[in-house]
């Protein structure tokens, strides 16, 4: 119950989003686009001086976007260990990353030192890895979810798929509400302990009875949008407008960039 | 005969070709009436509406729509399809059904869209709805955020933003408030005395005196046992009782049990 609780918290709340913020009130073709650069400036980047400024910039962001801190940190390091530990604490280690050594020590008879080299290979690893998923984060978080679906478009994605995911995004809601009450029906009648092999019953009977409503669902979905004209190629509206603020941000964006980029290879290096 | 909209002339119709759906319908419905369809669940009535609006086709027998006859295969002409569509439009019984889009907006101009209406007339039509059905504040929201209520009013605006001539609803006042059920038949009555032709399927009979000139009475054999005018079919309890209209109820009134056929109409003779 509290993973389909955090499924519905995650996908379809949009608290933040419905703010007056900086962030919110950007037009989401134009944010995607600066932050899909953000990302890849992240990626490119090999300098943690540079690498800490972009996240120093996307904790101001989220405070202009009138975001709990508190919230935002937890929302994202969450994913961060999933991402980046399992693969940056092995680098850290002489075995993978060869190098000066700063730690030495021995477990079970197998010399091991933490190299300087190492280190600062996975402290990179990590701040990337932390900056590419607080913007990713901070987009979704002050984007509408069908926003982000629509602006699929403007990067050539056809309008039948946008059409397709939106309607998946919009029938998600339904099914967790349907498994959720699924659940409750069996809770209320067999209590909360089951044996193993009745439980795997249920899951595969609730697997297959939802399979079957999905199914029905999609025929009765296709009348409908039939009934409305639908032949085949879709035709979405578009009330996307960009605005003054928009050209701003993005000569902020630009100006950022440039700046960042010069101190990177011609003051650091 | 130019008034005649539908002519269906003994048709059959079964799901998976095993259970039958209608059986022998006959109904002729014309420019400009009120039409409605009573009777139990399971008896035909939204097979019929879907097969009006040119979703699903007789396996048997004729269906005929605006002169000419409705086949499948006339839906694969672009021109015709969009006529059509253009003319006839339905509001399905589950809104959860009919409002796919992310969005309410969206799901209102997703057909004038699809139906290449002009852009400043769709806009022309959705301002007029939103203020009419006062439903400014749901535009932004998802479907599945709305009450039963608000999800009814959506699904009838967007078939509305259509304008088409006939007008199809399944079940549009059921499990609704009072006020809702109200303001829905107002809606409906407006837009009959603007000209267009309104077919309904309800149980809801304290609606059907209001909304109907000619009411059909499906039975449980998925056949049309009897039409006629709402006063000759609302009078007739043998008939609403045996198809499962009304019910014959019990209930203590000043120390009395007092048992009649329960029928919500005609309040105002029992006061």
């Amino acid at each position: 119950m509290s993973a389909l609780s955090f499924l519905k918290g995650a996908i379809f709340a949009d608290e933040y989003a419905s703010k007056k913020g900086l962030l919110q009130s950007l037009d989401p073709r134009v944010k995607t686009v600066t932050f899909l650069f953000f990302i890849i400036q992240i990626l490119l980047t090999k300098n943690l001086f540079i690498l800490l400024c972009l996240y120093a910039l996307c904790l101001l962001l989220t405070l202009f976007s009138r975001i709990n801190v508190g919230f935002f940190l937890k929302r994202t390091w969450i994913f961060i260990p999933l991402f980046s530990l399992l693969i940056a604490i092995p680098a850290l280690f002489n075995i993978v990353t060869p190098g000066e050594p700063l730690i030495t020590f021995t477990i079970a008879g197998l010399k091991l030192s933490i190299t300087r080299q190492g280190l600062f290979g996975a402290a990179l690893f990590m701040m990337r890895v932390t900056t590419s998923v607080s913007f990713a984060v901070l987009l979704s978080l002050t984007t509408r979810h069908f926003e982000l679906l629509k602006v699929l478009r403007v990067f050539g994605i056809p309008q039948v798929f946008v059409m397709t995911l939106g309607i998946c995004y919009r029938y998600i809601y339904l099914f967790v509400e349907i498994v959720e009450n699924t659940y409750l029906a069996i809770k209320s009648r067999v209590g909360t302990t089951v044996h193993y092999t009745r439980g795997q019953h249920i899951v595969a009977w609730n697997i297959a009875s939802l399979w079957n409503r999905s199914y029905q669902l999609n025929e009765a979905v296709y009348q409908a949008m039939l009934s409305r004209g639908y032949r085949g190629e879709p035709v979405l509206g578009d009330d996307f407008k960009i605005m003054a603020k928009d050209g701003l941000w993005l000569s902020f964006v630009i100006t950022l960039s440039a700046a960042l980029a010069y101190v990177q290879y011609y003051l650091l290096v | 005969m130019d008034k005649l909209i539908f002519e269906l002339q003994d048709v059959y119709f079964s799901y998976l070709g095993r259970y039958p759906a209608l059986c022998g319908v006959d109904i002729h419905i014309r420019r400009g009436e009120r039409i409605i369809l009573v009777g139990a669940n399971g008896s035909g009535k939204s097979t019929l509406l879907q097969m009006l609006d040119g979703l699903i086709f007789p396996d048997r027998g004729i269906l005929k729509a605006f002169g000419g006859e409705l086949t499948e295969g006339r839906f694969n002409d672009d021109g015709f399809s969009k006529t059509f569509r253009k003319n006839v439009g339905l509001v399905f019984q589950n809104s959860d059904i009919q409002l796919f889009c992310p969005t309410v907006k969206e799901d209102i101009l997703f057909g004038p869209l699809q139906l290449g209406v002009a852009k400043k007339e769709i806009q022309r039509r959705f301002d007029e709805l939103v203020h009419v059905l006062d439903i400014a504040a749901l535009l932004d929201r998802s479907p599945h955020q709305l009450s039963i209520g608000e999800k009814r009013k959506v699904a009838i605006a967007s078939t509305l933003v259509i304008d088409p001539e006939v007008l199809i609803l399944d079940e549009p006042t059921a499990g609704l408030d009072p006020l809702t059920t109200r303001h829905i038949i107002d809606l409906l009555l407006a837009a009959n005395a603007a000209g267009k032709t309104i077919i309904t399927a309800t149980h809801d009979l304290h609606i059907v005196e209001e909304l109907s000139d000619v009411v059909y009475v499906f039975s449980q054999g998925k056949r049309i046992i009897r039409h006629g005018s709402p006063q000759e079919i609302l009078s007739d309890s043998n008939l609403l009782q045996a198809n499962n209209l009304i019910h014959m109820h019990s209930h203590r009134h000043r120390g009395k049990t007092h048992i009649h056929p329960h029928l919500h109409i005609y309040h105002h003779e029992e006061e």
